[in-house]
């Protein structure tokens, strides 16, 4: 139990503050001061002590019980990956219930704009899914799903992003659509004010905010132990730092594409990736 | 018990005659999920949808009312509990019956919505997924012919051949065609347009199971190893 709280409490501390970088580099690129790198952090926190009202045309309780499914669901991914190094397809699963949290956050409250976030937001999980389904490649090559197997056999094989580099392209492509002000983050675009989060206000806004950053953790872990193997907690804290810098980067420098063409670039990377590896691994 | 499927330990099996559940990590996590998401949906009420009204600097408040409200929640439970059947079982022919009925409630989570362009998208859909029963069905007498068995228990001992492949080409075509998902998406987004948030979940909620399930499916029938 305190293994799974500690690994909890550090999911969310380096997902805020990698949140914070993030920003921070995006705004020395646009030549901008940028917030502070605990800016995330503070705001969480913040939201956590602020009061909480309920808009009079939300879907009660379903509106309140979704923020709660997310924490719930992001911890069981920590639960299933650093702690246990439990099953691939599991965490699969864990990201196709955030896909559907996601879109009924927006649609609970009535509002307009978190409507649209939701419509985006079930467009988005056409071409976010099969990028996840990268997970079958690394199934192909290392004959399993187990986490804890597959660090097993980069070990005695070397890391996998060599022998099957596309995947791991396709699968940094998913980690960049979950990067807030990423090109492909239609969800929160902000012509659509916060997207599926416009309408959740104090408290609920800080468990959304919380799971997020848990969320960008867990991506980063999974990323980092599928395809480079098991790390030390420092060579982690590397990796994270680098990923995040790198997405920072692409942010700065990307508009945000119009959900047609967001879709579309996924569902091509996508379709490059998976045809890509199989051809590598026949080959 | 030691069977292991892709990588994960079986906890248990439960033989019901023809039917078997099996519990393993994944799928006991999806079918809790399903449940949950059911008891949440049986007792939430919909949220009133604000537009922008035309002409008018006044906001449009779009309602479920009450009857439609009765008959999509009906709809949506038996959703909820088909999805966590689908999730569950531990036979072919069974997740195929699942995955269809998804696809008619699906199509009548939104058949009950008066709005004309919710209803030509759910048209649309319904005949992608009335066509899709036919490869889904299919798919499956075609693994069995091949096997001899729907149990997925003991298709996993089975070695691939080239019909197992060919028939789970057909299932995954059928199960793409019943959820709406890619490439068949984009006449079921514009469904979601309508309120009736909790119904709606439902709909996403099964679509990207049963998309997982049937990967689980597809890789202990064609085994790369």
């Amino acid at each position: 139990m305190a293994n799974i709280l500690l690994n909890v409490l550090i999911a969310f501390l380096v997902g805020s503050v990698l949140f914070g970088l993030q920003r921070k580099i995006m705004a020395r690129i646009q030549m901008r001061p940028g917030p502070p790198i605990i800016q995330h952090l503070l705001h969480t926190l913040k939201f956590f002590i602020k009061e909480s009202t309920f808009p009079k045309t939300a879907a009660m309780p379903f509106y309140i019980a979704i923020t709660a499914m997310l924490s719930v669901i992001w911890v069981a991914a920590i639960i299933v990956g650093p702690v246990t190094q439990g099953s691939l397809l599991l965490i699969f699963a864990i990201y196709a219930i955030h896909k559907i949290v996601e879109h009924n956050a927006g649609s609970s409250s009535g509002s307009p704009y978190g409507k649209l976030s939701c419509v985006r937001a079930v467009f988005s999980a056409a071409a976010e899914v099969p990028l996840f389904a990268v997970l079958i490649i690394i199934y192909f090559k290392a004959g399993t799903m187990n986490i804890a197997q597959i660090i097993s056999y980069q070990a005695a094989n070397g890391p996998l992003i060599y022998s099957i580099p596309l995947a791991a392209a396709m699968f940094f492509v998913l980690i960049l659509s979950k990067a807030p002000y990423s090109p492909f983050a239609i969800t929160k675009g902000k012509d659509i004010i916060s997207g599926y989060e416009t309408e959740h206000f104090g408290l609920l806004r800080g468990y959304l905010m919380m799971s997020e950053s848990t969320a960008w953790y867990m991506l980063l872990w999974v990323f980092l132990t599928v395809f480079i193997g098991g790390l030390s907690p420092l060579w982690y804290l590397v990796g994270m730092l680098a990923l995040s810098t790198i997405v920072g980067f692409i942010n700065a420098t990307t508009p945000i594409l119009n959900p047609n063409h967001s879709i579309m670039t996924q569902v091509s990377f996508a379709l490059i990736g998976i045809v890509g590896s199989l051809v590598l691994l026949l080959y | 018990m030691d069977i292991i499927i892709l990588g994960q330990q079986l906890m248990g099996y439960i033989p019901l005659g023809d039917i078997v559940l099996y519990l393993a990590p994944v799928n006991l996590f999806m079918f809790a999920s399903a449940l949950a998401f059911t008891t949440l949906i049986a007792i939430s009420r919909t949220e009133t949808q604000v537009e922008a009204g035309v002409g008018t600097l006044k906001d449009q408040e779009v309602k479920v009312d009450k009857d439609e409200f009765k008959i999509r929640r009906f709809l949506a439970i038996v959703c909820g509990l088909a999805t966590a059947g689908a999730m569950i079982t531990g036979d072919l022919f069974n997740f195929t019956l699942f995955v269809c009925l998804i696809g008619i409630v699906n199509i009548g989570i939104v058949a009950a919505v008066k709005q004309i362009d919710v209803l030509d998208a759910a048209f649309q859909y319904g005949l992608v997924a009335m066509i899709a029963i036919l490869p889904l069905f299919g798919g499956a007498a075609m693994i069995l012919a091949s096997t001899g068995t729907i149990s997925l228990l003991e298709i996993a001992h089975i070695p691939t051949t080239f019909m197992m492949i060919f028939g789970s080409l057909l299932l995954f075509l059928g199960v793409a065609g019943e959820t709406g998902v890619a490439p068949f998406y984009a006449t079921k987004a514009e469904m979601f347009r309508t309120p009736g948030s909790p119904f709606l979940l439902i709909i996403h909620l099964s679509s990207l199971l049963v998309i997982i399930r049937v990967i689980e499916i597809l890789l202990i029938i064609n085994k790369p190893f």
